[in-house]
């Protein structure tokens, strides 16, 4: 009874543990592979907190800044891009209704705070203690106005000060620092350092998806088990004393070996989750990574090889604890646990202030000195030596403090216009006043502030311009009676930042319309392309997808097909070939030597001729492996269908394990022989059937060797029932049902608003990008399409919504398709700017003049949009002519050494939500998603309500990961691209050994020291009734956190009055005033 | 008096002469720091003005000419202050001390070395700190060093010559005598330690040129020893150092180990190792130059781990240290590789432990040059530090110093006056046959 009570509680506190754990890694960020980069927001878990909180939060545990420094925001003010009204506006809150008088001058308090801000008063300066220059030539009033400081300013003694920094700083232990941080700040350890160098070692090696020469082994044990089998080989890692035994010792379970650790350091259990938080967020690369993997149970690497936080906790804690407790018991004499950690810094709070300082480095040298000798002789010194400092080092401290005050006094007299000297004649009691206010509004508190100037100014101007457009064009057409000229095309963009150009240069051309959709157009396909051997998921990442579709060579090419694939089979040959030839031990040594030279003909054609040698390449490419057409799989298959197509698949393994297992040659693998076996592989257990034996007796194959070749099938090649019915149903999968695809078009254009006035073709044109040795080349493609390119999600809807059967029955629905509109599938290039256009046989003739006027539209389109863009580009001075654009654009899409193919998604500000007519004849500047929506065709809301909590969500995740890759590029962004290697295929690290980079490189949002993109929170623009939103906003939670929490900015236009309203986060509207909005 | 005589009175005089006459503008540290540095260049002019009629030692003219511009450039890299005019002035005394000592003969050339040893003994006992009881070996060596010129002046062979030797192993510094040398270029304030790391051990290899012919063989081979022992030492200490002086002062003490070995081990390699000195000396000297400059942005008390991030805020300094920090490790084209090389092809070495440990002494500066290099430069840079560019008469200082180590790898070495000379004529010379 006893044990089964003890099994229970075991097993509740490994509950408990899990439970804490997932609360902890509430605040790193899931981490996506770097194949399917996808735009996030790395404080996407605390939403649910206001975005200043959150932005705390993210201070404290991954040490980011959530805002820009201040010296840019300065730059701003100076620049105009900040205005001083919008300064004010935003300092509003803040104001104290106070004032003194400074000689003949009453200051007001919120001129001090504005000075701060715009001056930077605030900025906490470390004065230097004898410093022999004069950084001030006005040092003499400096020095008098500090004598006058000198009553009024006074500082806590050094007992008081040694005493608070104590209490703090044992407040903050395991909530703000953790265990092994402490003895870093205060013993001079690196233990942190030298932990997160062994976590990367294993997580490095574990979680490799075929990027090691040599995988790690024994990965199916999971992340915990591995490391244990290794790291108990290990000899003294990080110099742990008999760490074989320890390790070899530890828990089966990874929780109770977790658990074991967070006693051993006697951490409280109202910290734990606290102290969890910080242990992940030390690493939020690898951990956030790991927190995907272990959220994807369905992923290949998942289900092989599984790893989860609690298992990156248990190995992370054990070094730990057995680090702190060396040093804590070596430095000081004590176990390496809370309490005596605790105990330490109240009983010893003199050593605890003068250790803390000397490795902080604020000891003058010959104290650091002193420090350092009693550290190493153990000497008790300490409190004579604190007597010291307080007669010698602290009156100096003093003396500084007070210049430093008097400094930011004469500034302040300045930026009030003020005649310094006046300070002299003031009360030492208005300067202490002057002194408290400034340090009330510390530099910390500008952030907040200054990120609303700077909003504000934004969206005052792209207001101003849609009041404007408003005001320009017609007033919105409520009803349908107004004349129709039928475009000549209608296009479909993403709603891609990078798309608005595109559309408004093609608008500019002729008669076409355009539409923005969200780019995986409203189909969720996994879809393997023509020739490769895995999916990838055209969908947005917080989406699931139901169907798949496969690319597959027309029919008419058979003939071509079985060539084309031998040759492919031969090119792949060769790159596996060359690849084994420099991953072996000893090849590379002959590799180098005798084929090292041709890799010099590459290299100099890509380095110096990159368009050329590009040309070539491809050329050569088309020459050896002609590219063939294609179609896809969009309608289901029948069940007798995928019957055949399981069969072709079992066949194929059969003859390949046949191959394997008993080296017989093809030619003696009859179909009976492959047949039989794959029978009596499914039928279970049971005996071989005549047809079988006799073939086999053909191939001259005995009865054993039979019975083996049919285990293997069972167990190693997954020919049995249950792969079966799984393969069945995957292929079941594949294509879409006539319902679906009638769901699946209606949907997407009645969302997108075209549910009349067809043009002759329709185009929806997805988005890819080219670039050379970019690794982070998904996050130039779709977001909206799990950062692959959308080109099968255009292609599918296309074929979707030519089929006739589809058009009757959306016909029947309300939605009349013209017979004569033709759909076309297409993608553009969103670094070149060329769009590609995609089963142009199945068009009919009579649109050929159609197509031929597109593609010339098309093409003028993508020259404008080059030019615009080159202007943008940082290297390029002058406004280039339009085919010299063109030239450029693509000359940086294949250049290797090319850290900035193009922008991205970089500058994106706002997404709107509502007629193309509000923006049509407006330059956005490609820095707003446009989402196409007619509130007139929504009167259930429930179009509505997907945008918002779908593209809205991809929008946000997009913005947020620009803005703090922006303002925290080296915490929150991926740092320079210049040190990038990738990593086991998965992400990136700086150099050869670090955290797995979040976010997004240095050169992808900052031009030089400052950023291209300005990190501004999303705007989010919906033209429909407020009482519609209103409902939307009350019945989702995800909203209310955007909105309430001032994640995102909502505006709405109210179509019914034609007036801008500001949803507030308290819940209320309020009416912009047009004059307002006039930016 | 002979003109060839009062040559050396004449070149002590002048820097002596405006030690004195810096008292005049005592009050005004602007003044006087632009004085001192004219008094510098004036001595250099006067060494210059003369070089045709000085006797010239086996090392050549290399000191004479160094001594003056070590003395410029530490006096320009200084503040305005007004607490450094003490050593504006002790560096224009010990400049006059040391071209006597370098320039004269015998007994005035002890007489001026006892002189030396003394002021630096009561500058060590001045800013002795109780936090750095170190301070007391210093003045002790000092001492030792101040008695051993003495018995050298008045003893005879080979007392004279043991006693030489001790003094020479004090101010070119040799494992256990470097007790001295340590303090002086980390407790001296101001100019002086910039300028003494060139001045101590330039007078210590002249003086061991002359004695090293006369100690006895045993002596010679525990010199030897002594110096394999100190390169390692010194490069073990220096890797230890996170106070910056000291892993510079650490950090010589083994590369002047690496010569000592030479002189005892090779004595024709004299002319080379004049270079390799003078190298080593000036890097070093121009690495605590950029000390210096750190020092005076962020005080003299400034722990260098508080300081990071000065390449992006401070780039002409930046560049600068780390063209030092390259001479300093020995990198081509400064003069330490040549001397080095030129040491190394002199001789008939070939593979044995000494030159193992000097392969060990080269790595080991490599890596804590650079560390020191990249901590101060690199990393995050701190937004509550003010930073300052440097100020033209730093970056004249530093710039200077890079010049003149690289034509000390580059120019041909009769440039210097060095010439591979027999040892001259000296008193010493009388134990010749004692000797060998």
């Amino acid at each position: 009874m006893e044990s089964i009570d003890s099994s229970i509680d075991i097993e509740t506190r490994r509950m408990e543990l899990r439970g804490v754990v997932r609360l902890a890694g509430e605040v790193i960020a899931q981490y996506w592979p770097m194949r399917t980069f996808v735009h996030h927001n790395p404080l996407h878990s605390l939403e649910y907190l206001p975005f200043e909180e959150a932005v705390r939060r993210g201070k404290q545990f991954l040490g980011g800044n959530g805002y820009l420094p201040s010296h840019l925001y300065r730059s701003y003010l100076r620049s105009g891009r900040i205005q001083p009204r919008h300064l004010d506006a935003a300092l509003t809150p803040l104001v104290r209704d106070k004032h003194l008088t400074l000689g003949s001058r009453t200051v007001h308090h919120s001129e001090v705070i504005r000075a701060c801000l715009a001056e930077g008063l605030c900025m906490p300066i470390e004065e230097p203690l004898d410093a022999q220059v004069d950084h001030d030539p006005h040092h003499q009033l400096i020095k008098s106005l500090a004598g006058r400081l000198v009553p009024v300013l006074t500082f806590p003694g050094l007992h008081e000060k040694i005493q608070s920094i104590a209490r703090e700083d044992q407040a903050a232990l395991g909530r703000w620092i953790t265990l092994s941080h402490w003895c870093d700040e205060t013993l001079g350890t690196q233990i942190v350092g030298q932990i997160n160098s062994e976590l990367i070692k294993w997580c490095e090696a574990f979680l490799d998806e075929g990027h090691a020469t040599w995988p790690m082994p024994g990965r199916e044990k999971g992340l915990y088990g591995a490391w244990k089998d290794l790291a108990a080989q290990e000899w003294s890692p990080c110099g742990i004393v008999d760490s074989r035994r320890k390790i070899s010792r530890l828990p089966e379970y990874p929780e109770d070996a977790l658990l074991e650790s967070l006693d051993a350091l006697a951490i409280p259990t109202e910290l734990r989750q606290d102290y969890l938080s910080l242990q992940l967020t030390a690493l939020p690369g690898w951990a956030g990574y790991i927190k995907w993997r272990a959220e994807e149970r369905e992923d290949a690497w998942q289900r092989a090889y599984p790893v989860g936080l609690v298992k990156f906790l248990a190995i992370r804690l054990w070094y730990v604890r057995e680090l702190v407790q060396k040093a804590c018991h070596e430095e000081l004499g004590i176990d390496g646990q809370y309490q005596a950690i605790t105990a330490y810094m109240q009983r010893h709070t003199s050593e605890y202030f003068l250790r803390r300082e000397r490795v902080a480095g604020r000891l003058p040298a010959a104290y650091a000195e002193e420090v350092d000798r009693l550290r190493h002789q153990k000497v008790n010194g300490w409190e004579g030596l604190i007597d010291r400092y307080r007669t010698d080092v602290v009156p100096r401290q003093d003396r500084v403090a007070w210049q430093g005050t008097a400094k930011r006094l004469r500034g302040l007299a300045l930026a009030l216009k003020i005649d310094p000297a006046a300070l002299l004649d003031s009360s030492p009691t208005d300067l202490k006043q002057l002194v408290d206010w400034m340090e009330a509004f510390p530099e910390s508190d500008h952030g907040p502030v200054w990120l609303k100037a700077f909003e504000t100014g934004y969206q005052d101007q792209l207001l101003g311009k849609l009041v404007r457009a408003r005001g320009t064009s017609a007033t919105p057409a409520l009803s349908d009676n107004q004349a129709f000229a039928r475009p000549h095309s209608q296009s479909v963009f993403c709603i891609d930042v990078r798309s608005e150009p595109f559309r408004r240069h093609l608008e500019s051309i002729g008669a076409n319309e355009t539409y923005g959709f969200a780019g995986f157009f409203a189909v969720f396909i996994r879809y393997r392309a023509w020739g490769k051997e895995h999916d990838t998921e055209q969908f947005p990442v917080i989406m699931r997808a139901k169907n798949e579709v496969r690319e597959i060579p027309r029919s008419y090419l058979a003939h071509v097909v079985s060539k084309h694939q031998s040759r492919t089979k031969m090119v792949h040959a060769g790159h596996t070939l060359l690849h084994d030839l420099k991953e072996n031990v000893v090849t590379p040594y002959v590799m180098v030597e005798s084929l090292g030279w041709f890799y010099g003909l590459p290299i100099i054609g890509k380095t110096l001729l990159p368009s050329l040698y590009h040309r070539w390449t491809a050329l050569l490419r088309r020459i050896f492996l002609p590219p063939i057409a294609t179609t896809l799989t969009v309608d289901k298959l029948a069940p007798a269908e995928a019957l055949e197509m399981l069969a072709a698949e079992q066949q194929t393994t059969v003859r390949k394990a046949l191959q394997e297992r008993t080296g017989l040659r093809s030619s003696r693998i009859t179909p009976e022989l492959v047949e039989g076996l794959r029978h009596w592989a499914l039928s279970g257990e049971g005996e071989a059937d005549p047809a079988l034996m006799k073939a086999a007796t053909t191939a001259r194959l005995s009865t054993e060797a039979l019975s083996t070749v049919v285990d293997a099938l069972r167990q190693c090649y997954e020919i049995n029932q249950r792969s079966a019915s799984r393969q069945k149903e995957r292929i079941t999968r594949t294509g879409f049902t006539l319902e679906e695809q009638i769901l699946t078009v209606d949907t997407a254009l009645r969302m997108m608003g075209l549910t009349k006035h067809f043009a002759r073709l329709v185009l929806f044109c997805a988005h890819g990008s080219t670039s050379e040795n970019n690794p982070f080349e998904s996050a130039l493609d779709c977001g909206a399409c799990g950062g692959q390119e959308g080109k099968p999600n255009a292609r599918v809807l296309a074929m979707m919504a030519n089929n006739l059967k589809v058009r009757e029955r959306l016909a029947k629905n309300g939605l009349e398709i013209p017979s004569d509109t033709h759909f076309l599938g297409g993608q553009v290039d969103t670094t070149t700017d060329d769009v590609q256009l995609f089963d142009l046989e199945d068009a009919p003739p009579t649109h050929r003049a159609d197509i031929t006027r597109l593609l010339e539209d098309l093409k003028e389109a993508a020259r404008l949009t080059s030019q615009e863009r080159c202007t943008r580009l940082p290297d390029i001075a002058t406004t280039l002519p339009a085919h010299k654009a063109a030239s450029h654009v693509r000359q940086r899409s294949v250049e290797w050494s090319q850290v900035r193919p193009e922008w991205g998604l970089s500058g994106n500000t706002a997404f709107i939500v509502g007629r193309r007519d509000l923006t049509k004849a407006l330059d956005l500047e490609g820095r707003v998603f446009l989402h196409s929506y007619d509130f007139r065709e929504d009167s259930s809301n429930r179009l509505l309500e997907v945008l918002l909590t779908a593209p809205q969500v991809v929008a946000q995740w997009i913005n947020m990961e620009h803005y703090f890759s922006a303002v925290d590029n080296e915490v929150y962004g991926g740092g320079s691209k210049i040190y990038h290697n990738v990593v086991g295929r998965i992400g990136i690290m700086s150099g050869p050994w670090s955290d797995l980079r979040l976010g997004l490189a240095w050169q992808t949002v900052m031009n030089g020291d400052v950023p291209y993109h300005e990190p501004m929170r999303l705007l989010t623009i919906v033209e429909a009734p407020l009482e519609q939103l209103e409902k939307l906003i009350a019945r989702h939670e995800m909203l209310q956190h955007f909105y309430h929490n001032e994640w995102v900015h909502l505006v709405a236009l109210e179509p019914e009055e034609g007036v801008l309203y500001r949803y507030r986060p308290t819940g209320e509207w309020a009416r912009i005033d047009e004059q307002a909005g006039s930016g | 008096m002979t003109v060839a005589m009062t040559i050396p009175w004449l070149l002590a005089a002048v820097p002596i002469m405006g030690a004195m006459l810096g008292f005049v503008v005592w009050p005004q540290p602007d003044k006087l720091k632009i004085w001192s540095v004219m008094v510098t260049v004036l001595s250099l002019l006067a060494v210059i003005g003369t070089s045709g009629q000085l006797t010239v030692p086996a090392e050549g003219l290399l000191f004479l000419y160094l001594l003056p511009l070590a003395a410029c450039v530490s006096l320009l890299g200084q503040p305005v202050h007004l607490d450094h005019r003490l050593a504006w002035v002790m560096t224009l005394l010990f400049l006059g001390l040391g071209l006597g000592v370098l320039t004269s003969q015998l007994v005035v050339s002890q007489i001026v070395l006892v002189v030396l040893f003394g002021l630096v003994t009561f500058l060590l006992y001045w800013h002795h700190n109780p936090f750095w009881p170190k301070s007391w070996w210093g003045i002790g060596t000092f001492g030792l060093g101040m008695l051993c010129a003495v018995i050298a002046a008045i003893a005879g062979p080979p007392i004279s010559s043991i006693a030489s030797l001790l003094a020479c192993a004090i101010l070119l510094p040799l494992v256990p005598f470097h007790h001295g040398y340590v303090p002086a270029l980390t407790r001296l304030p101001g100019s002086l330690p910039s300028f003494i790391v060139l001045l101590l051990p330039a007078i210590g290899l002249h003086g061991l040129v002359a004695v090293l012919p006369t100690v006895p063989d045993v002596a010679v081979s525990t010199i030897t020893i002594l110096a394999l022992v100190g390169a390692l030492y010194g490069s073990i200490k220096a890797l230890a150092q996170s106070r910056v002086r000291l892993l510079f002062a650490y950090g010589s003490l083994s590369f002047f180990s690496i010569l000592w070995w030479f002189v005892a081990e090779y004595p024709p390699v004299i002319s080379q190792a004049t270079i390799f000195l003078s190298a080593v000396a000036l890097a070093t000297s121009g690495l605590l130059l950029a000390w210096q400059v750190v020092r005076t942005r962020y005080g003299d008390d400034v722990d260098p781990r508080a300081i990071s991030g000065l390449a992006s805020t401070m780039p002409q300094f930046a560049v600068l240290l780390s063209l030092l920090a390259l001479a300093a490790m020995g990198l081509p084209p400064f003069g330490v590789f040549a001397g080095f090389m030129g040491m190394l092809l002199t001789s008939s070495l070939t593979f044995s432990a000494a030159l193992l440990v000097m392969g060990i002494v080269w790595l080991a500066a490599s890596w804590y040059i650079l560390d020191m290099v990249q901590r101060l430069l690199f990393g995050r840079q701190r937004s509550d530090l003010r930073y300052e560019a440097l100020r033209p008469s730093e970056l004249a200082s530093l710039l200077m110093v890079i010049l003149i180590v690289i034509a000390l790898g580059v120019a041909p070495a009769s440039l210097f006056g060095i010439e591979n000379q027999p040892p001259r004529d000296g008193a010493a010379m009388e134990s010749v046959s004692w000797n060998r």
